[in-house]
């Protein structure tokens, strides 16, 4: 459907983007997740036609387009303000695209109509102004204006991050069922993991205008291909000289001379160890309180390690009370020394 | 094919642009900077009584005569005025923002009247009251005949009108600065034991001091750039001097199209040194309210029960000082001559002839026989000179104010999309460069630039011969005005999300159509609010008209001084003063119209509008249900009766 390749995009002697390769499947929700300033809205604007790679090609449905412009491009934009223009009606946000292109009135209002009503909009809020719409309406406005025309892509740069935290999540529940229920290949642009995790069938991770990997939520968070991937996606604990050695000697094949992490969620608190699985000594120093889940800081030896325990209303473990944290070496996430993240 | 698309588009922005950056070159060299360069090099180009070459005589002349009185009496002016309008501006804000005071909403209404009645219609209406003949001062030599009749002239009668004249930026900016004052920081002070005047001192001030001190600064420039007040009330600084050596030929003085230029270069010069000291004040930062969760300021009372009387009493003086003459003028608008001459009011005798009609005058001669001047008492609207200068006002400043806001508006859109930045700056600096020059400069420039058919970038046509003066004053009306326009539709530009041009973009919008349907829809009430605040400025404006001085240019503003001088001479124009007052109260009528449209109902959103469309709907409906009902009700055979 699209492919990237060697993309190359730079902005005088800084060079955003070396190389990209992606290839999107049709149908599939892609999303781009990267810190700020990684290349994932640059790769975005790219694929839009807003910037013009220095290298590359970029291919859509066998077409190369790198070079046309951006309105024949059929390509569809969810903004991350959502852009809506704030002197004009939902309708007349939502028709624009129709108008520009010359489209019959009565065709207009059909589409209009039909795109809205696809979206969960009433006539009323067709007729009202943009600015008189909540946060998820805007969005839904957003979306019918940037589906409305019919394009091939619909591309979505942070379209949730100007939202409140429950807002966000109602709303991304609501942009998979709407993307599911279009079928129209979507790529996503946060720096969010959470949501990037959960609405995604495929996530490349950018760092410093390169890709790190590509892979499914699963891929991506428990088999992390790079060091700062594994660091970026989902909290976790890297594991020091002392702690190695502890498990060492506890029988572990743990490599020292590599960078050792483990995910909070992989270790248990004084639970009987199952096959293969080691304990180490600990003592409480804090705990945060989650409601479904506790977060538990112990100390072993010379480091403090996190640890996340479902929240039974049973074993509840206070500071300074002594435990035993169990854990599976295979768990461990080892990566070479030179990647190390700065 | 696709490149060779892209190719073309660019080829014709680019010839877009250059056509573009052409004219607005040919704008700016031509009548910004030449005519003003002109002016600068006439001072040094001049003859002695030798008929020599001598560049020096016009400073020497500065040195030796009395030029420097008129420097000076400016100075004295704009030192006292920054004093004057400080204290009195200052004193209505607090006392209706900060101070608990009794009827602060009237005394607001009171002290914001200057904003739909300033320039001359200001001056003339204190004229009419404090005047030798003035309507106060002859009831105060009636009542006291030792009073002098006098008073009201020279630097006294200037300062004290220009004090309440100039108070509207501090009504404007040093309320909204005070309102922005988070009044968590006052209950602060008062907790850790400051006294409220303490608190006003320590606390108010300080966060007050940024806005004193532009308005400190625009108010000395105004103060130095003086032209009505000193002119109507006899008052030798520069700008009337500028005007009258302007008019003047070298049969009669000493080089005096010299001396004008070297005055109005020494305006040009403190002003430009003015604004620099500002300029380097503001760029130096302000205090800004590092509250996130900001409380409304709660007035304060004066709990002292005699400061708390002193500051009523001082209050409603300033309430009697501003209103006085706008109740005055509105009243005597509608009395007839004879009321006006005898400055009596005449309840009894009321009269719509200072706007509207025409009638005729009789008369006693000195012969001892009566005369009758056919339609010499006329209204406003049907005396032919007077609708000349309104008709004449109105087309230039809509011409004008027009074309300051489509160049501004231009440039803006250019200045925000262009990656060339050092171009942006550049034509952002050309664009503010009249700011710099008072609007004397640039009219005596003008004035004498343009006196002559050898300037070939305009056909070799002299601008200021006849009817052309009225371009002339079209292009000085809009070079003034870029500054202002600029400074505010470019903040208007800010509000335009980059992400809307995209989207259009996105959608297929050529840049044409970007620019009408996204962008201009956002930045247009801001354009049409200074197209309306540069028209309402424009059409009561009397320093430049004054200046260029042309029978063919006589502005509306020129009309109501000439009133002034020419009431009943020889039984012609016998109700001067009435259609004075009918002049003053249909500029505020069409000032305030004009705030209306700009702060009230230009100030809303689409939202808004479409909130006020509903609701006007629904009251539509209600109304019509009543009615409805009413007339079911009324009906004798309705069916309404008859299910009931």
């Amino acid at each position: 459907m699209i492919r990237l390749n060697d993309i190359v995009v730079k902005f005088g002697d800084f060079t955003a983007l070396h190389g990209i390769n992606v290839h999107v499947k049709e149908g599939e929700f892609f999303t781009f997740l990267g810190p700020s300033g990684c290349g994932k809205t640059t790769t975005l604007r790219t694929i839009t036609g807003f910037i013009e790679p220095a290298a590359g090609t970029v291919v859509v449905k066998g077409r190369d387009i790198t070079h046309v412009p951006i309105e024949d491009r059929n390509i569809g934009i969810v903004f991350q303000s959502y852009a809506l223009f704030p002197t004009m009606t939902v309708y007349d946000n939502i028709a624009f695209g129709l108008k520009v292109k010359k489209v019959k009135k009565s065709e207009i209002d059909q589409k209009v109509r039909q795109i809205a009503k696809k979206v969960d909009l009433s006539d009323e809020q067709l007729a009202k102004a943009v600015s008189q719409l909540s946060g998820g309406q805007q969005q839904r406005v957003a979306i019918a204006r940037a589906l409305v025309t019919g394009p091939a892509i619909i591309c979505m740069d942070e379209p949730l991050s100007n939202l409140d935290a429950k807002l966000r999540v109602q709303l991304r529940n609501e942009l998979k069922k709407m993307q599911k229920d279009f079928g129209i290949t979507t790529i996503y642009v946060t720096h969010d993991q959470e949501e990037a995790l959960t609405l995604s069938d495929r996530i490349a991770v950018f760092n410093k205008g390169v890709i790190e990997q590509i892979g499914t939520p699963n891929e991506v968070y428990n088999h992390s291909q790079t060091e700062f991937v594994c660091n970026f996606i989902g909290d976790i604990n890297r594991l020091n000289d002392d702690t190695v050695a502890a498990l060492k000697a506890a029988g572990a094949a743990v490599d020292g001379s590599r960078h050792n992490y483990i995910r909070l969620e992989r270790l248990h608190v004084n639970v009987a160890p199952r096959g293969g699985e080691l304990t180490l000594d600990g003592t409480v120093e804090n705990c945060e309180y989650y409601g479904l889940y506790i977060k538990y800081y112990i100390h072993i030896g010379s480091q403090t390690l996190k640890v996340i325990e479902k929240n039974d209303g049973v074993n509840i473990y206070e500071p300074g009370q002594q435990v035993k944290v169990v854990l599976n070496p295979g768990d461990i996430m080892a990566y070479n020394a030179p990647a190390e993240v700065e | 094919m696709d490149t060779a698309m892209n190719r073309r588009r660019f080829d014709a922005a680019f010839v877009v642009q250059v056509i573009g950056i052409a004219a607005f070159a040919y704008f700016f060299f031509g009548f910004m900077l030449l005519p003003c360069l002109n002016t600068l090099t006439s001072i040094f180009n001049v003859t002695n009584a030798a008929g020599e070459r001598d560049p020096l005589a016009v400073i020497r002349f500065f040195f030796a005569g009395n030029m420097g009185r008129y420097v000076w009496n400016s100075l004295k002016l704009a030192i006292c005025l920054v004093i004057t309008v400080n204290v009195v501006g200052v004193s209505i804000v607090l006392l209706t923002e900060y101070f608990d005071i009794k009827g602060a909403r009237i005394l607001r209404l009171g002290y914001m009247t200057t904003m739909i009645y300033s320039g001359v219609a200001l001056v003339t209406g204190y004229l009419f009251l404090y005047a030798s003949d003035g309507i106060l001062t002859t009831a105060l030599t009636h009542a006291f005949p030792q009073f002098n009749a006098s008073w009201f002239s020279g630097f006294n009668a200037v300062l004290f009108t220009m004090t309440f004249a100039c108070t509207s930026n501090h009504a404007l900016f040093l309320r909204n600065a005070i309102r922005g004052i988070d009044y968590n920081t006052v209950e602060a002070a008062r907790n850790m034991g400051a006294k409220p005047f303490k608190v006003l001192r320590k606390v108010v001030f300080p966060t007050l001091v940024p806005t004193m001190f532009s308005l400190t600064v625009m108010t000395f420039i105004t103060g130095l750039c003086a032209m009505s007040a000193p002119t109507l009330l006899g008052y030798d600084s520069i700008n009337p001097e500028i005007v009258r050596l302007a008019g003047s030929s070298t049969a009669d003085e000493s080089f005096p199209q010299a001396r004008a230029a070297l005055l109005s270069i020494i305006l040009a010069l403190f002003t430009i040194v003015l604004l620099t000291v500002l300029s380097a004040y503001e760029r130096k930062g302000h205090y800004l309210s590092v509250s996130k969760t900001k409380a409304r300021l709660q007035k304060q009372k004066i709990t002292n029960p005699v400061w708390n009387a002193l500051a009523h009493i001082y209050a409603y003086i300033l309430f009697i000082i501003y209103m006085t003459p706008v109740v005055m003028i509105v009243i005597f608008s509608f009395q007839t001559y004879g009321a006006i001459r005898m400055k009596k009011l005449d309840l009894s005798n009321w009269t719509l002839v200072n706007f509207f009609g025409t009638q005729d005058y009789q008369y006693l001669t000195s012969r001892g026989t009566y005369k009758v001047r056919k339609g010499s008492i006329s209204g406003l609207f049907a005396n032919e000179a007077t609708l000349g200068g309104i008709k004449m006002s109105f087309v230039l400043s809509i011409l004008a104010a027009a074309l300051a806001c489509l160049i501004v508006v231009i440039a803006c859109n250019y200045i925000f999309k262009t990656r060339n930045k050092k171009m942006g700056i550049v034509l952002e600096y050309c664009l503010l460069f009249p700011w710099l020059l008072p609007t004397i400069l640039i009219c005596y420039s003008y004035r004498t630039y343009f006196n002559t058919d050898a300037i070939w970038y305009v056909g070799n046509t002299n601008l200021y011969f006849a009817e052309n003066v009225r371009i002339l004053l079209v292009l000085a009306y809009t070079v003034v005005k870029l500054p202002f326009s600029l400074r505010m539709i470019k903040a208007s530009f800010y509000a335009i999300d980059n992400e809307l041009e995209d989207a259009a973009r996105n959608m297929g919008a050529s840049g044409l159509v970007t620019f009408l349907k996204v962008k201009l829809p956002i930045i247009l009430p801001s354009v049409l609010a200074v197209f309306a605040l540069n028209f309402n400025a424009l059409f009561t404006e009397y320093d430049m008209s004054a200046t260029f001085a042309s029978s063919y240019g006589t502005s509306y503003a020129m009309v109501i001084q000439a009133m002034c001088r020419e009431e009943g001479l020889y039984g012609y124009n016998v109700n001067a003063s009435g259609r004075r007052c009918a002049s003053t109260v249909f500029i505020m009528l069409v000032s305030g119209l004009i705030l209306y449209l700009v702060y009230g109902v230009g100030a809303r959103d689409l939202g808004e509008r479409l909130e006020a469309k509903e609701r006007r709907r629904r009251r539509l409906e209600r109304l019509s249900g009543v009615f409805h009902k009413k007339t079911a009700g009324q009906s004798p055979s309705g069916t309404t009766g008859g299910e009931k």
